[in-house]
């Protein structure tokens, strides 16, 4: 822009400064070329006078002067001159102002010479004896005039192109200035030209909607990482060439991902033929759904592809981690074959000894024993069932009223249930301890009681073994229940298992102890229940005790 | 153009990928087979050979079509040169994994007493063949040296099955068969691990734009 000024400002001033050289050299030259034939003609006057009065005398006197008279006669033979011997010059006759002053008085002519660059200006008058004075006055043409002062003409030219030159630049920067000043980040607290603030408030306008647009980018950025950051699922994002747009922090865990995972391929992340699989499906179907194990977890893998305007723009993919849902389906699986199972065993019997019965094979003496076998069979069942009903309730959640419960009563009440049959086994069963008060549900406290107490008696030593169940409040209020005996133990192996539905340490024994496999389960189900501990201590062949902490009344107990 | 040029570079990223996680399950397919003398595998190395053979032509398809519409130079032009040489070794993975199920097929139950040695072959290779890869997934020059630096441990291996065989050989008449067919899995599975060097190696070509620690030109 600056160049753009100068040259136009430089160009402008010389053009004027020439046009006005050339009109003052124009005006001038003919200014002195009129005042120059005025003075021809006054000095013709003049001269005519005077040589009418002196004749060739006074044209004499005159030689040397800047102006050139000639005298000549009527027939155009020159009398006089005062520059040239009149001898030699040519005749006149057919001189331009010669003739004219003849005719007429007086006379005017120029003539150029171009070899001299001369102009001669002619004025011619008629004396009253009929010859003529002709005055002559030669000045330079205007060419020749320009060429004689070309060098100061040059010199002045000069010094008006570096003045305009100056002044130009100089200018240039006067007017750019302001604008190259032009605070763009502040637009509005600019004192530019007045013409420049329509521009500067759209300007500020768009910088603010700009600055707005990228505050709201980042927010939404930031809150996107946050929520993708903080889920436990793993997430990935792929544009429409499959190559990683984010991926959060669980997806990274997942698949293992060290260093920058955006703007790679998602096969960088992850190359299994199930994920390559999985895409293929996305790509074709839109949707797609995987198990891929990855350690010791395993994960669903759902593919979505992401379409907008009918274009496909990208595909996330979610990892969810479904171990545990797995492993909940598979023990649910379990449980149910498990319970058919169960339920099945004693039918079997029954069915058995009807069928005997009925048709009439049994002899009398074993009709009592066959009767005795089809109610034993029906009771277990019935407390299978119990059992189940138990553990579904509590599986539920189903909220029952909770009451404050003396646990050495209740551990009482329940040692007297079992101990028909400690007494059948020769089992000493006793219940000690100084007491404690839980607030709970009785019933489920009461399960947990018999359970644990009846377990104990069941594995304790046959004949001279012993079965204790403690309740006692510890010094910080919380209440322990512990039931021990010294039977056959658990193995270290299935200690853990033993709270799981059906589990049996000793498959092949479990007819003779009788019991259904659940007690423990719906042991640990009350417990949890009444948010109480259970630890569980065993060596095989030294016995087992199972201890339950209930949070003291106080705290805790209420709330499931 | 230069986008359209970016999205064939990144598909033949991706395919270069995939070709390698095939190959990858193709020596882990087959390392099972023999391992585990379990025919049914058979079938499956065979579709990924195929799959391998097929995702070649594809590649080449568009290395040459990068090549010849868009001119790349520098890096663009030594990822796609590493990337025709590789896909060549990839393929040769593929027939030699299809090569040693076919052989295992024929050779039936491995020895007890080879078991180790093979499988410590074995497991050499599949590394080697997933590091390869993982050194172009990564574009990690150290992985690809890794790789090369455990050729020589999949070479002695091959030695030392070698040596056992002649060994046996030497003890006793018939078996010679078996010996034979292990020594050509042993072999195949030493050119596995080649093959997957070589993949190394042009990984680090694609990189450095040096082959084999050196100026190519």
């Amino acid at each position: 822009m600056t160049k753009r000024i100068f040259r136009s400002v430089f160009l402008a001033s010389l053009l004027v400064f020439l046009a006005g050289l050339a009109l003052v050299v124009g005006a001038l030259y003919s200014y002195f070329g009129s005042r120059q034939a005025e003075q021809l003609r006054v000095e013709a006057s003049l001269a005519a006078r005077a040589v009418e009065a002196g004749g060739e005398g006074y044209l004499e006197g005159l030689d040397g002067g800047e102006i050139r008279l000639t005298w000549i006669a009527a027939d155009g033979s020159v009398i006089y001159d005062t520059d040239a011997d009149a001898g030699v010059m040519e005749n006149h006759a057919g001189r331009e102002e010669f003739r004219e002053a003849l005719q007429y008085g007086s006379g005017e002519g120029e003539r150029t010479s171009s070899t001299l660059g001369e102009k001669t200006v002619y004025y011619a008058l008629r004396l009253s004896d009929g010859t003529v004075l002709r005055t002559a006055e030669s000045h330079y043409t205007l060419p020749r005039l320009l060429m004689n002062i070309i060098q100061p003409l040059a010199l002045i030219l000069v010094l008006a192109l570096l003045l305009s030159g100056w002044l130009a630049s100089r200018l240039a920067r006067r007017i750019v200035g302001p604008l190259n000043a032009v605070d763009l980040d502040h637009p509005l607290e600019n004192e530019a030209y007045d013409e420049l603030s329509p521009l500067l408030t759209r300007l500020e306008r768009q910088q603010r909607q700009i600055g707005e647009q990228l505050d709201e980018l980042e927010r939404r950025k930031k809150e996107f990482a946050a929520i993708t950051g903080s889920m436990s699922e793993g997430l990935i994002l792929l544009d429409s060439q499959g190559l990683v747009m984010s991926i959060n922090p669980s997806a990274r865990a997942i698949f293992g991902v060290d260093g920058a995972g955006e703007g790679r391929d998602v096969l960088t992340v992850d190359r299994s033929s199930e994920l390559r699989a999985l895409l293929e499906k996305c790509a074709a179907s839109g949707r797609a759904e995987a198990y891929i194990s990855r350690g010791e977890r395993e994960y669903l893998l759902t593919a979505g592809a992401v379409d907008t305007d009918g274009g496909k723009r990208g595909t996330v993919l979610l990892a969810v981690d479904v171990t545990e849902k797995r492993r909940a389906e598979r023990l649910r699986r379990e449980f149910t074959a498990n319970v058919s199972h169960e339920l099945k065993t004693p039918l079997h019997s029954i069915m058995g000894a009807a069928e005997l019965l009925q048709s009439g094979l049994v002899k009398p003496e074993d009709r009592e024993r066959f009767l005795a076998r089809i109610r034993s069979e029906a009771g277990r069942l019935v407390g299978l069932v119990q059992d189940v009903i138990n553990l579904s309730r509590l599986d539920e959640g189903e909220e029952f009223p909770r009451e404050d419960t003396d646990l050495l009563e209740l551990a009482r009440e329940a040692a007297a249930d079992v101990a028909d049959e400690a007494a059948r086994r020769g089992v000493k069963l006793s219940v000690s301890g100084g007491g404690g008060t839980v607030r709970g549900v009785r019933q489920l406290l009461w399960e947990i009681i018999w359970n644990l107490a009846e377990n104990a008696v069941k594995y304790s030593k046959p004949e001279g073994g012993r079965a204790d169940v403690e309740v006692d409040t510890l010094p910080d209020g919380r209440v322990r229940l512990r039931v021990s005996d010294d039977g056959v133990g658990i193995p270290r192996e299935a200690q853990e298992r033993v709270f799981e539905r059906f589990y049996r340490v000793d498959k092949s024994h479990s007819r003779e102890t009788g019991g259904t496999g659940l007690g423990l389960s719906i042991v640990k189900h009350a417990a949890q229940y009444h948010n109480a501990s259970i630890s569980l201590e065993s060596e095989p062949g030294r016995g087992t005790s199972v201890t339950v902490t209930f949070e003291s009344a106080g705290k805790g107990n209420g709330q499931p | 153009m230069r986008i359209k040029f970016d999205e064939q570079l990144a598909l033949l990223n991706h395919e270069l990928i995939a070709m390698g996680a095939l190959c990858e399950e193709a020596i882990a397919a087959t390392s099972r087979a023999v391992m585990v003398n379990d025919r049914s595998l058979g079938g499956r190395v065979r579709d990924l050979e195929s799959q391998i053979d097929q995702k070649e032509r594809e590649i080449e398809t568009l290395c040459l079509k990068l090549l010849l519409q868009q001119q790349p130079v520098a890096r663009d032009l030594r990822l796609i040169s590493a990337a025709l040489k590789m896909i060549t070794d990839m393929e040769r993975i593929g027939d030699q994994a299809l090569d040693i199920s076919d052989t295992a097929g024929f050779m039936g139950p491995l020895a007890e007493e080879d078991k180790g040695l093979l499988g410590d072959l074995a497991r050499t290779v599949i590394g080697m063949v997933t590091d390869s890869v993982d050194a172009f997934v990564r574009q990690d020059k150290d992985f690809a040296l890794a790789v090369v630096k455990r050729d020589d441990e999949a070479d002695a291996l091959f030695d030392q099955i070698k040596q056992s065989i002649i060994e046996r050989l030497a003890q006793s008449r018939g078996g010679g068969e078996y010996a034979l067919d292990l020594l050509m899995i042993a072999k195949y599975l030493e050119r596995i691990g080649d093959h997957a060097t070589n993949i190394a190696e042009w990984v680090e070509f694609a990189q450095t734009g040096l082959y084999k620690g050196g100026e190519v030109i």
